[in-house]
């Protein structure tokens, strides 16, 4: 292979001249621009909005009082918080359970098959979420297919599904289990095989193996896997909607309401923003986590 | 600072100049990568810049392309100053590293990119393609895809694309380093064969020091950004300049000492005898360089220059037999013989023996 | 001066290490593959369902009766929901364009620019990939109504641009990093200035990127639920909004036409935007730009 040269290693930036920077930053400006007006301040304007209230003829009115939280430190809401937050986990949990073996086992033992299984893998994911978290209502409904299999194997009353927090968590693992399995299945891929049968020397047993070897190799993997997966289940409302109910609602739904049915946009607002904090909060530690990782390889 | 552009008859060019590098500076940062080079490279010359990783040459091949603006110093091609001239209006072509052929397009497409950029007639265009492919021997692949050529054949295509613009220079960076050994050797020829043909000059950037000698009308030998010396792979090699340059291209056996009463005190009680150089002072610390297919085991003749040594290893290499000897604490010399008996290995020296080198006093190459 | 060198010119014995196949490291243990194969199996169950109780003669999700049309024809008879597909593609249409020019150029702008503005740009591109879209969607919301602007499918069009923007950018840099920056400098070399190098060599070797993220965009505009049922108007609304609402009051096999159809439109997209690039002869294949991000 050709050997690396002087300059092609050494700052690629400062071969640029300004005016180049300058000609290609014109470049820049429509997309730059496009996602300052569109997405940052829009951003702000909810941050903002958080503070107001709703004022005459029930328009939402920019304002700067702490109200809104304050109404949001109450036990109703907060039973809500806590109940996302244990959802997402679980999810994230689930989607670990679930999607790194399938990972592991397409990834090692796929052989030629394995693009083939990705493929089958992710197609089902881009059909509609919505259809899917549909498709599942009907299925584990009362009437739906599954208890009526149940009812004439013998079980009368056939099982309560939905509206339970198990069907909210099965609905969101079942819906962004694919976002752990693709970095899960992009680090096995990259790890060098040998060092599992280095392993299998070392440790004497499969399992010893996988958590001594296996598992810190594909610790990128995971970790982008947590961080695409618990922020969307954090914020997801359709799964607690369609396999839910009233007693499984998340801060999605909550936001949903406020927009819709109450009517109320500040405190929508500040609902909105308290999923942002804590959405902040897990990037610092997800931040955190990959440094880390990244410093030990 | 080098200026080896204008000294002895032995480096400059001989024929009209093609690229004159005036001071040309490169820095980056707070390094400086090409120091103030001065060289001048003639027309129809295969030129090459030669050194290890990180000397400057490719940024030097870089600059007088146009890819990277000089810190300081200017480029003349053709007599021309080129220095604030964008690379697509200098009349240069480039065969880079890594062949960069366009995927998207086809051989033909690809050879002909250049010509379309000017404007030429279709007729014209797919005449000249015509002729640049049968130059490099390519004319059967004329409309295969670059994805389906092997790395050879992708060289060639690189190739053909630069020359059939005909440029006043060609530069070729590193064009063969990425091919494997065999390949490389019919590259070398075929290039070297193409070049004399189209009687283009051309600015070889190379690590490989034998491709170096073996392609090259002269060589500039780099280092750490500026040139060490400059001249014929014979002067380069016989006749090297500097220290770094003599170990560079093969190996120098340097002998470093003090010059007392006409020989180099390597260590007490060791000295090797440098006839011939009265010019260098007594008591100064200097250096000779002696080939290691110059000196001689056995046969000595009278007015040879003779010091024991010890045999430390023997390397067999088929037509030639590698000794590597000790004469002095840390000074090992390596000594090239031609195997021109089939004595077997036994009968040749072996590890442990005493024996003696000589060499002819004009092959001792003095490096202040 | 340097030491004397001590050289070896013999050559070191070359150890080449042969490269490994990526053959199995363990026989294939039964748990795992049966575990994956269920793992398939729970996966297709919903869209196999889908699909075939949207052929049930009987008003029925539990019970099939007998293969019949009448849903689909009720589906392709009813005018709103029509208007809503029509919107949905033409939604999708648009965002796709909008996206791949825009995410398009912020791709080759951060393959070049260099300094802190252009990191920071880059970075907060990527924020709405990981933005759940109820908080885009509240914020678009609150955007459009704030500044007076009535909710149409021109909103919606305009949020999906922003939503999509990051998933063509990542796809086109990751195409962008695999093209070698030699390729352009040939391009300037054999006269070429900077831009017509951009439109005649870049841009024509990153198509690849450029389609599968194209159709990629379309199949996630055309599904998105969330962010368009905050920024929809009254009517048209786009197709997965519409049902939203019959979805949550109903339980036929209508919905499952219309899902059946949606989810065939996103089928073939994605299906196509996996092996489209393979046919421009890339080693690489649309999974490799989709999921190597």
């Amino acid at each position: 292979m050709a050997v690396a040269d002087d300059s092609s290693t050494i700052t690629k930036p400062t071969r640029r001249s300004a005016t180049h920077t300058r000609l290609w930053g014109w470049l820049l400006l429509p997309p730059a621009a496009w996602m300052f007006i569109f997405f940052v301040s829009s951003i702000v304007i909810v941050v903002l909005l958080s503070f107001g209230h709703v004022g005459v003829g029930g328009r939402a009115v920019f304002g700067s009082s702490l109200e809104n939280y304050r109404a949001l430190w109450n036990s109703t809401y907060l039973t809500v918080f806590v109940r996302s937050l244990i959802y997402a986990v679980a999810t994230v949990v689930c989607c670990l359970a679930v999607g790194y073996p399938v990972a592991y086992t397409i990834a090692l033992h796929g052989g030629r098959y394995k693009n083939a299984l990705i493929a089958a893998l992710v197609i089902p994911f881009f059909a509609s979420y919505l259809i899917r978290m549909y498709a599942w209502s009907t299925l584990l409904s009362d009437e739906g297919l599954v208890n009526t299999g149940l009812k004439t194997l013998g079980l009368k009353d056939g099982i309560r599904f939905l509206n339970t927090p198990g069907a909210v968590i099965a609905g969101l693992t079942y819906g962004f289990v694919i976002f752990m399995i693709l970095p899960i299945y992009a680090s096995l891929e990259r790890m060098d095989l040998s060092l599992i049968e280095a392993g299998k020397d070392l440790y004497h047993g499969p399992f010893r193996t996988f958590v001594s070897v296996t598992l810190p190799a594909t610790r990128a993997g995971m970790l982008g896997g947590i961080l695409l997966v618990f922020l969307p289940a954090l914020g997801d409302f359709v799964s607690a909607q369609l396999l839910g109910g009233p007693g499984t609602y998340m801060i999605g739904n909550l936001i949903q309401q406020q927009f819709f049915e109450g009517q109320n946009q500040p405190l929508g607002s500040a609902l909105t923003v308290v999923l942002m904090a804590a959405l902040a909060v897990f990037m610092v530690f997800y931040l955190r986590a990959t440094q880390r990782a990244e410093r030990e390889t | 600072m080098t200026d080896l552009a204008g000294t002895g008859t032995a480096d400059a060019p001989t024929q009209e100049t093609a690229i004159r590098l005036a001071g040309l500076t490169k820095v980056f940062g707070s390094t400086t990568v090409v120091d103030h080079l001065d060289l001048d490279i003639g027309k129809g010359e295969f030129f090459s810049l030669l050194g290890p990783s990180g000397c400057g040459k490719t940024t030097t091949l870089r600059m007088i392309a146009g890819f990277s603006d000089a810190t300081e110093g200017s480029i003349l091609i053709g007599g021309t100053d080129v220095t604030s001239v964008p690379p697509h209006k200098r009349p240069v072509n480039t065969v880079f590293q890594s062949y960069a052929l366009f995927e998207h397009l086809d051989v033909t497409g690809n050879v002909g990119f250049g010509l379309r950029r000017k404007g030429l007639p279709k007729a014209e265009i797919t005449r000249m393609v015509g002729e640049a492919l049968e130059l490099v021997q390519l004319s059967e692949k004329a409309t295969a895809r670059p994805r389906e050529l092997s790395g050879g054949q992708k060289q060639r295509v690189a190739l053909a694309r630069a020359l059939v613009n005909r440029p006043e220079v060609l530069l070729l960076d590193e064009p063969l380093a990425a091919l494997d050994l065999k390949l490389r050797h019919q590259m070398q020829v075929e290039l070297k064969t193409i070049q004399r043909e189209v009687g283009i000059t051309f600015v070889f950037v190379t690590h490989d020091q034998d491709e170096a000698l073996t392609l090259s009308d002269r060589v500039a030998i780099m280092n750490n950004g500026v040139i060490e010396q400059v001249g014929t792979p014979e002067d380069v090699y016989e006749r090297p300049r500097t220290a770094f340059a003599a170990g560079f291209i093969g190996t120098s056996n340097l002998m470093t000492g003090t010059y007392e009463h006409g020989a180099l005190t390597l260590a007490p009680g060791i000295a090797v005898p440098v006839p011939g150089h009265a010019e260098l002072a007594e008591g100064a610390t200097a250096s000779i360089a002696v080939r290691p297919e110059k000196i001689w085991m056995y046969e000595f003749e009278p007015h040879m220059v003779r010091i024991p040594g010890t045999v430390v290893a023997t390397v067999y290499h088929g037509a030639t037999t590698q000794y590597l000897v000790d004469v002095a604490p840390s000074v090992r010399i390596t000594v090239l013989e031609q195997n021109l008996s089939r004595a077997r290995n036994e009968d040749r020296w072996s590890d442990g023996d005493r024996i003696e080198l000589g060499w002819k006093p004009e092959h001792a190459v003095v490096i202040r | 001066m340097a030491a004397p060198t001590v050289t070896a010119d013999t050559t070191a014995i070359d150890v080449a290490t042969p490269r490994r196949r990526r053959r199995s490291v363990e026989g294939k243990p039964r748990i795992a593959v049966a575990f994956t194969l269920l793992f398939f199996l729970l996966l297709y169950l919903p869209i196999v369902v889908v699909v075939l109780f949207s052929f049930n003669s009987k008003k029925s999700l539990s019970a099939f009766q007998s293969f019949s049309w009448r849903w689909y024809e009720q589906f392709f008879n009813d005018d709103q929901l029509i208007s809503s597909l029509k919107a949905s593609l033409f939604i999708s249409s648009v965002a796709m364009v909008g996206a791949l020019v825009l995410g398009t150029m912020l791709a080759l702008a951060l393959e070049k620019v260099r300094g802190r503005p252009a990191r920071a740009v880059g970075t907060v591109a990527l924020v709405p990939l990981v933005t759940p879209e109820i908080v885009t969607g509240v914020a678009a919301l609150l955007f459009f109504t704030g500044l007076g602007i009535h909710l149409s499918l021109t909103t919606v069009i305009l949020a999906e641009i922003t939503f999509s923007i990051s998933y063509v950018a990542v796809i086109v840099r990751g195409r962008l990093a695999a093209v070698s920056g030699e390729v352009e400098e040939a391009a300037r070399d054999l006269g070429c200035t900077a831009f017509q190098a951009m439109r005649l060599v870049t841009i024509p070797t990153i198509l690849p990127a450029l389609i599968a993220s194209g159709l990629l965009v379309f199949a996630l505009v055309f599904d998105d639920f969330v962010l368009a049922f905050f920024v929809t108007g009254v009517d048209p609304q786009p197709l997965p909004v519409r049902i939203y609402s019959e979805i949550r009051l109903t339980i036929s096999p209508a919905i499952n036409a219309v899902g059946t159809c949606m989810m065939l439109v996103s089928v073939v997209l994605i299906g196509l935007s996996l092996v489209v690039p393979r046919l421009f002869g890339r080693k690489d294949n649309g999974l490799d730009l989709l999921s190597g991000g």
